[in-house]
């Protein structure tokens, strides 16, 4: 049972000041054991801020990252998994799937987070999952104005993932999972 | 003019010589060298030395149990253990004295035997004969302690039922409880929707978001949520974990690299993380985890291989069984109640003032030796840090045998033990008395018992 969080494109301090406040009430240190964040955070007080909530941190550079010695993609492995974290403004068309599923393919990972669109989206194709955090603080992106501020964490347990995600609308903080196993077929080379 | 110590307190023989022995850390109880007068009163009964760890006796001898008959022999077999263990020098004992004592401890061991093997139990015999010390062998003790904490009915024939039932209640407890929420929330899954594939048909698209079950998500922050309450027994289990460490240090049994102290101290949390997760209003304390290192232990070297086997099940209840008396004592908002720790402590005071009036005003009014400072422990933790390993399973012998319930023979051990020292109590000032009452000098605890006994005499007489 490992908990993983996803988020990123918070844009603070250029598009956001903070976090809301409901998402930082929840998101205590001692629950989550890695981070995967899609990058433009921007700067470095948001990183300590992460690093508090867990020591395991993982980003990838964003286009308006002040550290710019994050790397443009990132793999790890936890449990089955393996995943995959690309900020995803390097991938034209922007949150294109199909591209993304080649990006994924590249990397070699069974879920690949990307982000750069601001909008949640779950997709699942052969090569495996794609996930969008979207922004965590309802920053504007470069495509819309009209953002929920939203997150995701993982739990892994086994071959087994349950995706919870986190959206704030209308000043509620509303939850709901997607379910998914892990096929041995997949990833077969 | 207030009540004058009663000169069979005032007696030499009473009065233990730290000198002449110093604290073993070893398993084996100190004897008694200072029967210095002659036998003008019964000689205390002793526990002498055990040359051998209970878990080998088992290989040289058969379960009493089992076989009543064949007492006899092992008897001698006992006295000539007994003999040979003996430790050379050191020991003003005559030899007399010895066999005397592994005589009496055999003939007490013997009607242990004899009790147990009836049909029905006789409680209130088993009882007045525990009160005099059980034998270290044979698993005679464990089985004892089993029976005085209600554990085993006193029906003989409803024994193995009995056990069976309890054993498989406590893994079901193990099965149930130590599930991580993961696993709790995929059943509740599976139980709502039964049969139903989630996402695998689809081989590829948007993935759909679905309800989460009962509002259930790994940073819900309400009361009640598995998940909240899961991160909270984490802390506890830590601190339990911490605690199982520190327990007896000195001892191989529960402490080091060796599998067997390792496979103990699994025992010993998991049997704490169930108490903290089946009782959410007291949890873990520290401490608890000393009350239940010697039932474990004395459960855990029973020479029967199936009580072994189960005795991290026996343990679990024979210590739900000991702590329902004294809940109160670890509840902290039940400390100025009045069955709480404070009123206890009182209730102590007031038992030292009646037995000896002299001590009492000397510790409470002339040094000021608030009786909370050294009390507290004592009481709390059942005098398990008070005296070495093997001393401590004397007095729990002691203070189990009591069918009311230990509390009220504890604090009559409290005050005997306050008694013994007096002389250099009402010698001393506050700091050495207060140094002196953390730091219990050891001594003989047949003549700790003897006393604590006499003190119920003199109150009900």
């Amino acid at each position: 049972m490992v908990l993983v969080l996803a988020l990123g494109d918070m844009h603070i301090p250029h598009r956001a000041p903070d976090l809301p406040a409901k998402f930082k009430s929840m998101l205590v240190p001692g629950k989550i054991q890695h981070i995967i964040c899609t990058g433009n955070l921007c700067f470095k007080e948001v990183h300590d801020y992460l690093k508090t909530l867990c020591p395991d941190l993982h980003i990838s550079r964003g286009e308006y990252d002040e550290e710019t010695r994050y790397p443009e993609t990132k793999t790890l492995t936890i449990g089955q998994f393996k995943l995959g974290v690309c900020h995803g403004h390097q991938v034209i068309p922007w949150g294109d799937l199909d591209s993304l599923a080649m990006l994924q393919r590249q990397l070699d990972v069974d879920i690949l987070v990307t982000g750069h669109t601001h909008q949640f989206t779950a997709y699942k194709h052969e090569g495996g999952v794609v996930i969008n955090p979207g922004s965590a603080t309802g920053a504007y992106s470069s495509i819309t104005y009209d953002v929920n501020p939203s997150f995701v964490l993982m739990d892994i347990d086994g071959f087994r993932v349950v995706v919870y995600v986190y959206e704030l609308i209308d000043g509620e903080v509303k939850v709901d999972k997607i379910d998914f196993k892990k096929t041995t077929t997949t990833n077969a080379h | 003019m207030s009540k004058k110590v009663p000169d069979w307190l005032n007696s030499s023989i009473w009065v233990s010589a730290p000198s002449q022995r110093d604290r073993i850390s070893s398993l084996f109880p100190s004897s008694t060298p200072t029967t210095t007068s002659s036998d003008s009163r019964p000689p205390p009964l002793t526990e002498p030395p055990v040359p051998v760890p209970p878990p080998s006796v088992a290989s040289r001898e058969e379960s009493p149990l089992s076989s009543p008959t064949g007492a006899t022999p092992q008897i001698n077999e006992r006295k000539d253990r007994h003999g040979e263990g003996d430790q050379p020098a050191d020991r003003t004992l005559s030899e007399e004295d010895v066999s005397r004592q592994s005589q009496l401890l055999a003939e007490v061991g013997l009607s242990v035997c004899n009790a147990l093997s009836k049909q029905i139990v006789d409680m209130r015999e088993v009882r007045r004969l525990t009160a005099q010390g059980v034998p270290d062998c044979a698993g005679i003790r464990s089985t004892v302690w089993k029976l005085l904490l209600g554990y085993l009915p006193p029906d003989r024939s409803l024994w193995s039922s009995e056990l069976i039932k309890k054993r498989s209640q406590y893994n079901n407890f193990k099965k149930e409880l130590l599930i991580n929420p993961s696993e709790v929330v995929r059943r509740l899954d599976d139980s709502a929707s039964p049969g139903s594939d989630h996402s695998h048909s689809e081989s590829s698209g948007m993935l759909l978001r679905s309800d989460i079950t009962c509002g259930e998500h790994p940073l819900s922050l309400g009361k009640s949520s598995i998940w909240n309450r899961f991160f909270q027994d984490t802390e506890v289990i830590e601190q339990i974990d911490r605690d199982v460490k520190r327990t007896h240090p000195d001892m191989h049994f529960f402490s080091g690299d060796t599998p067997e102290a390792r496979s103990s101290q699994d025992a010993l949390k998991t049997i704490l993380i169930l108490f903290a997760k089946l009782n959410p209003g007291i949890r873990y304390i520290q401490g608890m985890n000393e009350i239940l290192a010697p039932l474990f232990y004395v459960f855990k070297n029973d020479p029967d291989a199936e009580n072994v086997d189960f005795a991290e099940a026996d343990a679990f209840f024979c210590f739900v069984e000991i702590l329902s008396g004294f809940r109160d004592n670890f509840c902290q908002q039940l400390d100025n109640s009045v069955g709480g720790i404070r009123s206890t402590i009182s209730k102590l005071s007031e038992l030292l003032k009646e037995h000896d009036e002299e001590l009492w005003r000397h510790l409470e009014i002339t040094t000021k030796v608030n009786p909370q400072f050294y009390a507290f422990r004592w009481i709390t933790l059942l005098l398990t840090q008070e005296f070495n390993f093997a001393d401590s399973l004397q007095i729990w012998d002691f203070l189990l045998s009591d069918a009311e319930g230990p509390q009220e023979t504890l604090l009559r051990v409290c005050c005997a033990m306050l008694i013994l020292i007096r002389r250099r109590l009402l010698a001393g000032d506050f700091t050495s008395n207060l140094r002196l009452l953390q730091n219990y000098p050891s001594t003989s605890i047949s003549h700790l018992l003897y006393v604590a006994d006499k003190l119920r005499q003199k109150t009900s007489g």
